[in-house]
């Protein structure tokens, strides 16, 4: 089975109303650090699969 | 040393807020899944392979065969080809009273507010309609929405349906009563233009000191405080100084607005917005703020033209989540009587088929209808130069209240930025007050 990958990581939480906030302090450090920190995000969550599956909200035209 | 004890502080602090009542913690998209982390504080967008692995797909079945959630019956797209399945978060106008009157206020706040507004239980129902959806974060705000008084009975419900609600205010109003409910926000920001006289060349008033100190009490007895700092040409030069005074107040982030011509700010435009040199320098001047301070800097999602200026490793703007306008996608906002927007900053969006103008409480149903948020869904039918940037994926053609603003077209080309400017396209200093939609 393929073992899959992390696409994104928003960091932080935006308490700004008006506009989405997005953190860029890894700008500073590159894709080189943020290549670093993936993995350890992938082996938190890894961690963490047994918590339980909350399916995405029900669809118009699905029944719930 | 001060700043590791901090630190832990935090961490041990989220940890117990998530054990109390724990935030959503995933959601399926056609992508595969998003996962919510509460240490350290991040949603993380995976594919499906990987949702499989970590147990969100389902269980097998007793042939060992796995059953596919309903929404992976599409092929697997990349994040962003299509619109999410709900919003990530939603920008709660929770009322439109402010007694400030800043001259480039974005919503017109006034002490009368606005006709029609919500109350809590209004607000409860819209909580649980983006439970429903699958929303993970609200953002409140106003007008003040400080001085609310059923303001930390509505943060309790968000966490109790598995919302983390964060708050931005004035700090010149409400104070008492938000210190006393501030543990229920993941992340308050207090809004500061400026230092000692710059804040009253931004907003039209001297109210440094009552910010400052509003800043000063909410940072004594919580850890996650920031400042919001709408970026204009009077305060372009003071940000290396107020990146050292949210290091001297350890704050949490520094966020950076790009000043919006709505409202009031549409009159304000001309005066306060930035320079295109200044939009040019943006990016170099705030990571070295940064770096120098060590603070955590934001920027909102209007920057990403000036960021993609610059020329970043697009890949790692992807991955960090860097997106132009996600409004009616990664985002919305609701208005003080409940109105649906893409964002806090347009006008409703248009009804759907044979309907009414859409509440929030009715985001579910509106979410997948035809033409639903107008303009902001066709970012892909861009003109150039945005139809042939290489970041255009990115950056969805800018901000579209400029865009909207300036030309009259929310679909145009965001006006200031630079790619634009150095193609000629902008199209005059002379604002005309139009509807974004």
């Amino acid at each position: 089975m393929r073992r899959g990958r992390i696409l994104a990581i928003k960091w932080g939480m935006n308490p700004n109303s008006s506009s989405l906030g997005v953190d860029v302090t890894f700008l500073l450090v590159g894709a080189t650090v943020l290549a670093a920190v993936t993995p350890v995000i992938g082996a938190l969550l890894r961690w963490r699969r047994s918590v339980a599956v909350e399916p995405a909200a029900p669809r118009p035209e699905e029944p719930a | 040393m001060r700043c590791g004890l901090d630190a832990a502080g935090a961490i041990v602090e989220r940890a117990r807020a998530a054990r109390a009542h724990p935030p959503r913690r995933s959601r399926l998209e056609r992508f595969g899944a998003i996962v919510q982390l509460t240490v350290p504080r991040a949603l993380v967008f995976v594919d499906r392979a990987f949702a499989r692995r970590v147990g969100l797909a389902g269980r097998r079945d007793v042939a060992g065969l796995a059953a596919e959630p309903a929404i992976w019956a599409e092929p697997e797209t990349a994040v962003g080809d299509v619109p999410l399945s709900a919003p990530l978060e939603a920008h709660l106008q929770l009322t439109n009273r402010c007694d400030a009157g800043c001259r480039g206020c974005y919503t017109g706040a006034s002490p009368g507010g606005a006709p029609g507004e919500w109350g809590l239980a209004e607000w409860r129902r819209a909580i649980d309609q983006l439970a429903d959806a699958g929303v993970f974060h609200v953002a409140l705000g106003g007008g003040e929405s400080a001085v609310l008084p059923w303001l930390g009975e509505l943060a309790d419900h968000a966490r109790r349906r598995g919302i983390v609600p964060n708050l931005t205010t004035s700090g010149l109003a409400g104070l008492e009563r938000l210190l006393a409910i501030c543990d229920r926000f993941g992340q308050i920001n207090v809004s500061l233009d400026g230092l000692g006289p710059t804040y009253a060349a931004v907003r039209g008033f001297d109210g440094f000191a009552r910010a400052d100190a509003a800043i000063r009490a909410l940072r004594r007895v919580k850890r996650e405080i920031g400042i919001n700092v709408v970026v204009t040409r009077a305060n372009f030069a003071e940000l290396d100084a107020l990146f050292a005074y949210a290091a001297r107040h350890r704050l949490s982030e520094v966020e950076l607005l790009r000043f919006k011509p709505s409202g009031r700010g549409a009159r304000a435009y001309d005066e306060l917005r930035c320079s295109d040199a200044q939009h040019r320098a943006l990016l170099p001047a705030v990571l070295a703020a940064a770096r120098r301070h060590a603070v955590r800097v934001k920027v909102d999602c209007s920057y990403t033209p000036m960021l993609a200026h610059h020329r970043p490793d697009r890949a790692l703007l992807a991955e960090l989540c860097v997106y132009g306008c996600t409004g009616g996608d990664f985002l919305v906002g609701a208005k003080p009587g409940g109105q649906l927007t893409a964002c806090s900053f347009a006008a409703p969006p248009p009804p759907a088929a044979g309907g009414a103008r859409p509440q929030i409480t009715e985001l579910g149903a509106y979410w997948d209808a035809p033409g639903a948020f107008g303009a902001f869904r066709r970012w892909r039918d861009a003109r150039e130069p945005c139809a042939s940037c290489e970041y255009h994926a990115l950056c969805r053609g800018g901000c579209k209240v400029v865009s909207a603003h300036v030309t009259g077209d929310p679909s145009a080309p965001d006006p200031e930025c630079p790619r634009v400017v150095d193609r000629g396209g902008r199209s005059g200093t002379r604002p005309r007050s139009l509807p974004v939609l």
